[in-house]
């Protein structure tokens, strides 16, 4: 009824990720001129293979837009697995509570027993 | 053969009890005459085609409002001088004992929903089609009392033999009827838009009630006196559940 | 010796599943493409709604067999099952608004297993109740509140679906492909482990809250008897 994506690329980082396919063949191509324009200011920022400041600074944009799109994505499975553990750990805490009187009430059982004796 | 026998002597006995009085019967008629005032009042404004959906609740819930009141008050007859243990103790079929109170509160009822019916045809126009199809309309309204009155009475006959609080009648009769009731609204709904399959709710409802019927009158004996076990909870030394 | 670690090796169990499980539902599973990443609250979401109606079935089964023989055990049973029961149903209520509030628009869409769930959630909570607040003797009352739950789980489902046919439907899954499918097992095996684990633990409580009472009435019994002998 419903088909998922065929296969594992539309994971919301990876989709957003430009350093992945064809902008990675873009970069290649136009790997001397960026080389060169990043020589020009040896001080700020050496390049790391082939990577200029200005595909740095732009993978990190798409990023934070990637990071911020997944963070509003997910806010709704947050809230619910959330909720869903927190409920969980209530009930956790309703039998620990009731097991805790319990025992309680079992020592004065016992010293009840014990007393009189 | 006996047990027919047994719920017409218990019922005649009810019977005999309430035209002495008239006391249920007229407080049922007239809490439903004030439900109706009520869902006029509320919803007497509507257009005709909002009606279409207002008036199954409006028949519904009053009945299942009178339907609470009336199984209250004809157990509370019985608690009032403790007659339901001595009938548990004689020497009658706990199924006739059912069978008796259900059909004094089915009576009860159909005698309210005979004052609700008509009312709500005054009221709403767009309650017009159960006026034309009144053998339809009755029908439909005998169904869905059984399956409330088949709920009803088990619980209510329950509450009443223990040190009963009554407020949890309405605890749990409501969420128990709900489905009855729904069965109810969409029938009732499917006759006042003229929905070509509204003859097949009818039978819906009645599988329903016999679901229900059969159940009710199954667990009757058990919620009452207990199963195999003997005595019940009443015996069992009372210690408040403050452990549990 | 088995019986006794049961129910702590389920929550151990449970409790190495779970991270598995939640791996894969995020990392390994594709996202849908119709309802996004909030489709992924449908692993947990679903399981739970099963939990409430095999809770509210067990609590049933349990009740009449209560009803039938006095059992310590049945009644434990039946009161365990109803708390989850109610647990699970609660996350269900819960998480489900959520959900349609990312994929329809709007929190409540009165489709119909939202509203049979929300409904039997409701018997249920009568159920606990009545067991906690009854009067002393409205365990057998309690009991034919559960029967009569569940076997109103069909009706009411049925009941809500014919209530809905005269509106208009909105289908919430359809079929799902196998890769959903796959990610689902494992998360249903832990939370079913889980809730066994705590149900098991719950009954076990509620058995020795018994025999801790009837200890108690014992001992009462017998100092009141010593005490008529002393006057």
């Amino acid at each position: 009824m419903e088909p998922i994506f065929p296969d594992p690329t539309p994971e919301p980082e990876a989709a957003a990720e430009p350093g992945s396919e064809a902008p990675a063949q873009a970069a290649e191509v136009a790997k001397t001129e960026v080389a060169d324009e990043a020589n020009s200011v040896p001080d700020e920022y050496a390049p790391v293979a082939g990577r200029s400041l200005k595909e740095v600074e732009q993978v990190r944009m798409l990023e934070s837009v990637a990071a911020q799109k997944v963070a509003r994505d997910y806010q709704h499975i947050i809230w619910a697995y959330g909720i869903l553990w927190a409920l969980f750990a209530g009930y956790g805490i309703f039998l620990w509570r009731r097991s805790a009187r319990l025992r309680a009430d079992m020592d004065a059982l016992r010293r009840e027993l014990d007393g009189p004796a | 053969m006996v047990l027919l026998r047994q719920i017409r002597l218990l019922l005649l006995a009810e019977l005999r009890q309430e035209v002495r009085s008239f006391e249920v019967v007229l407080t049922s008629a007239f809490f439903s005459v004030v439900m109706m005032a009520l869902f006029a009042l509320s919803l007497g404004a509507l257009p005709v085609e909002s009606q279409l959906m207002a008036v199954p609740g409006a028949l519904w819930l009053s009945v299942a409002f009178v339907g609470s009141l009336t199984l209250t008050r004809v157990f509370d007859r019985e608690r009032e001088s403790d007659t339901l243990r001595a009938l548990l103790v004689g020497p009658v079929n706990r199924m006739a004992i059912y069978f008796s109170k259900a059909a004094v509160a089915l009576l009860v009822l159909l005698l309210a929903a005979a004052v609700l019916v008509p009312g709500l045809i005054v009221i709403f126009p767009g309650a017009a089609p159960m006026a034309e199809r009144p053998l339809f309309t009755a029908a439909m309204v005998l169904l869905g009392c059984i399956g409330y009155v088949a709920v009803g009475t088990l619980f209510a006959a329950g509450l009443a033999a223990g040190s009963g609080k009554n407020v949890l009648l309405s605890l749990i009769l409501h969420p128990l009827t709900t489905p009855v009731l729904m069965f109810n609204l969409v029938a009732t709904r499917a006759l006042l838009e003229a929905h070509p399959g509204a003859d097949a709710y009818l039978g819906r409802l009645a599988a329903v009630d016999v679901v229900l019927v059969v159940l009710g009158a199954w667990l009757f004996e058990p919620v009452l006196v207990g199963g195999g076990g003997s005595g019940g909870d009443a015996a069992r030394p009372a210690r408040t559940g403050a452990g549990r | 010796m088995i019986r006794r670690f049961l129910p702590d090796g389920m929550l151990l169990a449970a409790a190495l599943i779970f991270p598995y499980s939640v791996a894969r539902i995020f990392l390994d599973t594709p996202i849908e493409r119709t309802m996004g990443t909030a489709f992924k609250i449908f692993f947990f979401h679903v399981p739970m709604g099963w939990l409430t109606m095999l809770m509210a079935v067990i609590c049933g089964v349990a009740a009449a067999i209560e009803l039938r023989r006095r059992s310590t055990t049945a009644s434990a049973v039946a009161l365990a099952a109803a708390e989850i029961g109610f647990v699970c149903g609660l996350g269900v209520l819960l998480t489900g608004p959520i959900w349609g509030n990312a994929t329809w628009g709007k929190p409540w869409t009165g489709d119909a297993r939202q509203m049979s769930t929300a409904l039997l959630w409701l018997v249920i909570a009568a159920y606990l109740l009545i067991r906690h607040y009854g009067p002393s003797g409205s365990r057998r009352l309690a009991a034919g509140l559960a029967i009569f739950g569940a076997v109103d789980v069909p009706i009411i489902y049925y009941a809500v679906k014919l209530w809905k046919t005269t509106h208009p439907t909105t289908e919430v899954v359809g079929s799902l492909p196998p890769a959903l499918w796959a990610a689902f097992w494992p998360g249903l095996g832990a939370i079913l482990l889980c809730t066994f684990g705590l149900m098991g633990l719950r009954i076990r409580q509620l058995v020795l809250a018994e025999q801790l009472d009837e200890a108690w009435v014992r001992v009462t019994d017998r100092e009141a008897t010593d005490g008529t002998d002393l006057s």
